[in-house]
């Protein structure tokens, strides 16, 4: 058995024993976390270890949430779940009315055992409104959208080169991506990393 | 078609939280985020005016809507199989832009997932990853 599959079946079996203790996988980052996945979906279809949706109550180590299609899911959190909330994070910071990706293993009860959690993140293809102090002004498919810097996080990628903190090349007009947490029922994020065309 | 290396980002479609909540079923009407789908650029001549991969040096193949696609992440080696639901990514904005892992290099942006397909082979906090796509 791969290691993708043993990891699996241990985060399982973790989430069936309601052990909320370390569950044999440790903490993974998010970037690593994804490594778990190991399902067959054929293309095009929906995806059952996969959910989205806005959490309506958190409840112990369980997320109850509800998709954008109306679907509820019970995502379980365990001490192997990655969670992002701009940057990786701890469960006591994820909160009702915040939106969320999760991905990790479907159990029998139908509950979604986590191994990554990405809260509020948002990828924004945006065009550059104006720039403020420390914020940008986008506009994404006809809205406006705040984006706030945050000092000590976000980061500029200018055409590929590699990650700074400096904005001061974004300019009004410029196409930009904007990898992000939203803040909840606001049309603020703030910026984890933005893309910039040279 | 040989397999096209290049740049891979997400996007969310279908019903949707946040910002998100104003996109649709893209081009196709079929797109859902939680569905192993994606972008391409050269859905329809028209998709193909908007993103123009040429002016990129690239000549993509036409594909239509429910066409299967598979993307091996550059970085991971994981892969997934995904279908055209929507037109993008918007390939002539990003000319010339690279992504690498070590020595596993993309460039130019070629195609879109949705959350589901991306997770599956990336974490979605990376935003942007080198990546070939193929058709078997």
């Amino acid at each position: 058995m791969n290691q993708s599959l043993n990891r699996r079946r241990l985060l399982a079996t973790a989430a069936l024993g309601g052990l909320v203790g370390a569950t044999g996988l440790g903490s993974l980052a998010p970037e690593a976390a994804f490594a778990a996945e190991a399902v067959t979906v054929e293309p095009g279809a929906p995806d059952p270890n996969f959910a989205e949706g806005r959490i309506s109550k958190v409840s112990g180590n369980m997320l109850l949430v509800t998709g954008s299609d109306t679907v509820l899911h019970s995502i379980r959190i365990t001490n192997g779940t990655s969670i992002w909330k701009l940057h990786p994070t701890t469960f006591d910071q994820v909160a009702v009315g915040d939106g969320l990706y999760a991905r990790g293993v479907r159990l029998p009860d139908g509950t979604l055992a986590a191994d990554s959690v990405w809260v509020n993140i948002v990828n924004l293809h945006a065009h550059i409104a104006s720039v403020g102090r420390n914020m940008l002004h986008l506009d994404h498919k006809g809205q406006r959208i705040v984006a706030h810097v945050v000092p000590g996080r976000s980061a500029a990628v200018y055409n590929g080169t590699p990650a700074v903190s400096d904005m001061s090349l974004l300019r009004v007009g410029r196409h930009v991506q904007v990898l992000g947490a939203w803040h909840p029922d606001t049309n603020e994020i703030s910026i984890a990393t933005v893309y910039a065309a040279a | 078609m040989a397999a096209v290396t290049g740049e891979m980002s997400w996007f969310c479609c279908g019903s949707a939280w946040g910002p998100c909540g104003t996109t649709g079923g893209g081009a196709c009407g079929t797109c859902k985020s939680g569905n192993y789908q994606h972008a391409w650029p050269n859905a329809s001549d028209a998709c193909w005016s908007i993103t123009r991969p040429d002016t990129c040096g690239m000549s993509l193949s036409r594909r239509t809507c429910g066409f299967r696609h598979y993307t091996t992440n550059l970085c991971s080696g994981l892969r997934v199989g995904t279908t055209i639901a929507d037109c993008g990514p918007q390939t002539d904005l990003w000319c010339g832009e690279r992504s690498c892992c070590g020595s596993a290099c993309g460039t130019n942006r070629i195609i879109d997932l949705t959350p589901a397909a991306y997770s599956a082979i990336a974490s979605l906090s990376t935003g942007l990853r080198p990546v070939s796509v193929d058709i078997v």
